[in-house]
């Protein structure tokens, strides 16, 4: 039995220096026939349902595009790499990129933002941090770009045209979860709020953790708010909504839900208590766009019928903008000028005029998206309608 | 007073919660001798079993028995890796709590990557339709009656079935000296998957209670429970039952209270002071414990 | 060197020390994760000192290790001879009061993170030397009158006190130690990454160090040198459909070694076989045959 072990332990260790050398020829190839786009997205952990969807519509535009001839005649792949919400293994994944990559879509989450891109900016690789807030972007210019606009130009716009829709409204309390950006964000809805001249009452700040809602529905109405804001996650958000009307809220287009919320678990979680209920994102379900429209079908079909969720397009729309990026640059793959093809992917993408994506058109200056508006809904019949569209001017 | 009498009803459903766990917690602690670490995940898993069940043929005494199975088989096949650990000779209840670390890991993983593609589960809202009773602020919903309602009844069974029956003297018997015991002719083993069996049916009994109060759960749900059922088992004195009793309803008021009228980022905190500063205080728990 | 070599390299180390933190601790019977909460409020310090104060390097690690041993100290009054899951629940605790101050505290970042910390050269080769130094300290602890004691302590408290050990002062020398090494793995952490975020310092590093620590075999020091790259390297080796599973292997990993070999891959018993040395007797066998015989 003894020897068993120590014979295992001998393997043991020889697996170790196997796994040592491995990296001295460990190198990504940069193959000119085909083109990989790395992905650091988080396939496991808390949130790894968002990772699903986003690298299932990443990899439909892979699929559109090879239809329809690939990238400068040669297919596309995107290859995904887990994060799995872990900054360490962030960090190794991307190290394995940053001096083979010609691009990186990601990393997802912002933890694993924080951690990896400093790295991808030391290196010289651009990192499409394409589903997080300007706030995490910024930090890393010009080496990534913000998806959005700032915070506090992009939100207050569609507090206000909320607020407004609703004159008799006078007060509002908000729900906030302290996660990411979301005080941030938070902050910005407030000013809108304010800037519709209705009075912001005392925040309810919601626990990451927290298993039942009575005790903070209580406190917020305690407060006689004539309309109710959340930022919070969607299981979150749909678990108040359900608590506030057990307690008897009338009016449930008066509480308006905020974008990070409007995701799949509100509507499974909320089911028709979510009737009536306000919610604003970047997306709009009804857009009429036969892109948009195949879709949502194909999205809808490979998820038990459930709608697309809020960030689902952004990845989509990020591959068909390196394939503008390639093309249009004349980007070849050459691994010997890899620096410059990645300044040039960088350049490209982050002044992108009129980029078509799969709802809106936009430009995008010096790395920041300008004109990007955002969609105002009323939940009606456990659907998304859309009621006003803030913020854009075009 | 409105407000306050408001929070206290939401405190003790939450308590009545967290006493369930933490009395399925001991009883593992007490006859078993293990940290059973994982038993929140098994009751997490269950709720998945239940609304699997649910949403493939909406028949509701299916549900609850596929709950109630799951848990039960769970906790049963959990029973030989967990006797081996404490037979083994020189190794103490830590191989065990390591052990379900290990295992909640595992199931808690398993949920995120690929039970409903990590999306949280919803029970159908019908189960938890409306409230019962409503006063201005304070108000009774058919969830919370049926999980303080539930583990009240839960609760004074367990302790029927401990303190009068024959079975619960065994249990006992083991519980304060396994040594004796067993001189004395106790069937160990067997005694000792049956302590697995009544903690599953528990386990099961918590998790349809739990799918009525909260309506959906997450596969972190289990995690974020878990710290906090071994905390309050801690703070009670490792195995004493009574004590998990009042430290479990404590904590539940402690928090809505601290939701209520403190900063909710800091409540959990607050109750992690409080329960910090108990076990720095006490260290070996308010209500004594007889596990060395 | 591959970038990729030098972060897994980086990891490693902290990994190693950190789980070394948690294997002095465990000497005694304690499972100290306190050493965790110490790891991330000595980032936190380091990341702050660096980047608004301008510190330089040798002075943030010093003050950073010197921080580490402070809270650790302080607690260890409180937390030194107590049982097991007291240190555990207690460890767990900080952590999370620990994680909700930083995500309260605007100054630090609060929960977008903390950013833009300048790095520093040579780091590699400055976390492997100060990886050889703690190494050598712990191996001399482990060969002295404490080390001993501690094996008896573990096995048998009792018996331990009757010998005249002094549980608590030893276990109070031990958490410190141990958060030393936490502020030491925390300031290289700190400098590793370049920004920090309080989501770094969450329950599943402590999952993860656990199975390192008890994969490796916490009999000895040399256990998680084995076992931190070889688990570390895991999502690194391995494809991307596998890798995306590497908590369920960790898990499983976790239970199977404790089901097959509960002292982990290297325990004492095979360093002394490998010495050619056959007569291993250590405190905790002795203790053990003697309660075989009282049993």
């Amino acid at each position: 039995m003894k020897r068993i072990f120590n014979v295992l332990m001998i393997i043991m260790f020889i697996l170790v220096f196997i796994s040592f050398s491995s990296f001295a020829n460990f190198r990504q190839e940069v193959v000119v026939d085909k083109w990989k786009i790395p992905f650091l997205n988080c396939v496991t952990g808390p949130i790894a349902s968002i990772g699903e969807y986003m690298s299932w519509s990443a990899n439909r535009a892979a699929n559109e595009i090879n239809l329809a001839g690939g990238i400068a005649g040669k297919p596309v792949k995107v290859v995904n790499y887990d994060t799995g919400v872990s900054p360490d293994k962030a960090v190794e994944e991307m190290a394995k990129l940053v001096d083979s990559a010609l691009v990186v879509m990601g990393p997802v989450p912002e933890a694993c933002i924080m951690a990896s891109v400093p790295l991808a900016a030391r290196k010289g690789l651009f990192c499409m941090t394409a589903s997080t807030s300007y706030e995490y972007a910024i930090k890393y210019f010009p080496w990534t770009l913000s998806w959005f606009p700032p915070t506090d130009e992009k939100l207050p716009p569609i507090t206000a045209t909320w607020a407004k829709k609703h004159p008799d409204m006078k007060t509002v309390v908000q729900f906030l979860e302290k996660w990411a950006c979301w005080p941030e964000m938070a902050k910005a809805h407030a000013i809108g709020i304010k800037s519709a001249g209705v009075k912001m009452l005392k925040d309810v700040e919601v626990p990451t953790d927290a298993v039942i809602f009575g005790p903070l529905v209580v406190k917020a109405l305690a407060q006689n708010p004539d309309g109710i804001m959340l930022t919070c996650n969607a299981e979150k958000a749909a678990k108040i909504i359900i608590e506030l009307d057990k307690n008897g809220w009338k009016d449930k287009s008066k509480i308006l839900v905020f974008s990070s919320a409007d995701d799949t678990s509100l509507y499974t979680t909320g089911g028709k208590y979510l009737e009536g209920v306000s919610v604003y994102n970047y997306i709009n379900p009804d857009c009429e766009n036969p892109r948009w429209i195949a879709f949502r079908k194909a999205y809808k079909e490979d998820h038990n019928g459930i709608e697309p969720g809020s960030l689902s397009t952004i990845y989509y729309d990020c591959v068909y903008m390196l394939k503008e990026a390639i093309e249009n640059t004349g980007v070849t793959g050459d691994p010997t000028k890899l620096a410059k093809e990645r300044i040039k992917i960088r350049d490209y993408c982050r002044n992108i005029k009129g980029f078509k994506g799969i709802q809106l058109t936009w430009d995008m200056k010096n790395g920041i998206p300008s004109d990007k508006g955002t969609f105002l809904f009323i939940i009606k019949n456990g659907k998304k309608k859309l009621i006003a569209l803030a913020g854009k001017t075009k | 007073m409105e407000v306050f009498l408001a929070q206290l009803i939401n405190g003790l459903a939450l308590g009545s919660i967290y006493v369930l766990l933490v009395t399925g917690f001991n009883l593992m602690i007490l006859v078993a001798r293990i940290i059973q670490f994982a038993y929140p995940q098994f009751v997490v898993l269950s709720m998945y079993a239940c609304w699997e069940v649910l949403r493939l043929t909406n028949n509701v005494f299916l549900a609850v028995f596929a709950c109630i199975s799951t848990s039960i088989v769970l906790n049963i096949l959990s029973e030989p890796i967990f006797r081996r650990i404490t037979n083994m000779k020189g190794i103490d209840i830590n191989a065990s709590f390591v052990a379900s670390l290990g295992i909640a890991i595992v199931i808690t993983d398993i949920m995120s990557h690929s039970l409903n593609y990590g999306f949280p589960i919803a029970f159908p809202t019908s189960w938890v339709e409306g409230s019962l009773a409503r006063f201005g602020l304070i108000m009774i919903s058919k969830g919370q009656l049926y999980a303080l309602a539930g583990s009240i009844i839960a609760v004074l069974l367990f302790f029927y079935l401990l303190y009068r029956t024959k079975q619960g003297r065994l249990f006992r018997a083991i519980a304060e000296n396994r040594f004796a015991a067993r001189l004395i002719g106790i069937p160990i083993v067997k005694t000792s998957i049956f302590s697995y069996f009544i903690a599953g049916l528990l386990g099961g009994f918590i998790a349809i209670l739990l799918s009525l109060l909260l309506g959906s759960a997450s596969p972190w749900l289990g995690e974020f429970v878990a710290l906090k059922i071994l905390a309050v088992s801690i703070v009670a004195g490792l195995g004493n039952l009574r004590g998990g009793l009042v430290c479990g309803l404590c904590l539940g008021v402690t928090e809505a209270m601290a939701m209520g009228y403190l900063s909710g980022s800091w409540s959990n905190v607050v109750s992690f002071v409080i329960m910090l500063i108990i076990i720095l205080i006490k260290p070996q728990g308010l209500f004594g414990t007889s596990i060395s | 060197m591959p970038t990729v070599l030098s972060y897994f390299l980086g990891f490693t180390a902290i990994y190693i020390l950190m789980c070394w933190a948690i294997y002095l601790p465990y000497r005694v019977g304690q499972l100290y994760f306190t050493t965790v909460a110490c790891m991330a409020i000595v980032a936190y310090f380091s990341g702050f000192a660096a980047r608004e104060w301008g510190w330089p390097f040798i002075f943030v690690l010093l003050v950073g290790i010197a921080i580490g041993a402070i809270i650790a100290y302080i607690l260890s009054h409180a937390i030194g001879k107590a049982p097991c899951f007291t240190v555990v629940i207690v460890g767990l605790a900080f952590i999370f009061i620990v994680k909700t101050v930083i995500e309260n505290w605007e100054l630090l970042g609060g929960t977008v993170g903390f950013f833009g910390i300048p790095p520093v050269n040579n780091l590699l080769l400055i976390a492997y030397i100060l990886l050889g130094i703690v190494g050598f300290v712990i191996y001399q602890i482990d060969h002295s009158r404490l080390g001993r004691a501690a094996s008896v302590v573990f096995v048998d408290r009792d018996a331990a006190a009757s010998l005249g050990v002094n549980i608590k002062s030893l276990g109070m020398f031990y958490q410190t130690i141990a958060g030393a090494i936490g502020g030491m793995a925390g300031v290289l952490y700190t400098f590793l990454l370049g920004s920090l975020s309080p989501e770094f310092f969450a329950f599943a590093m402590v999952g993860s160090l656990v199975c390192m620590l008890f994969v490796g075999g916490y009999t000895t020091m040399w256990g998680v040198i084995v076992s931190a790259p070889i688990l570390g390297g895991i999502p690194i080796l391995l494809p991307v459909t596998i890798s995306s599973w590497r908590q369920v292997i960790y898990g499983i990993l976790l239970v199977l070694i404790i089901l097959v070999r509960p002292e982990g891959l290297i325990t004492k018993r095979m360093l002394w076989n490998l010495k050619g040395k056959n007569r291993y007797k250590t405190a905790s066998n002795l203790v053990n045959t003697r309660r075989e015989k009282v049993g």
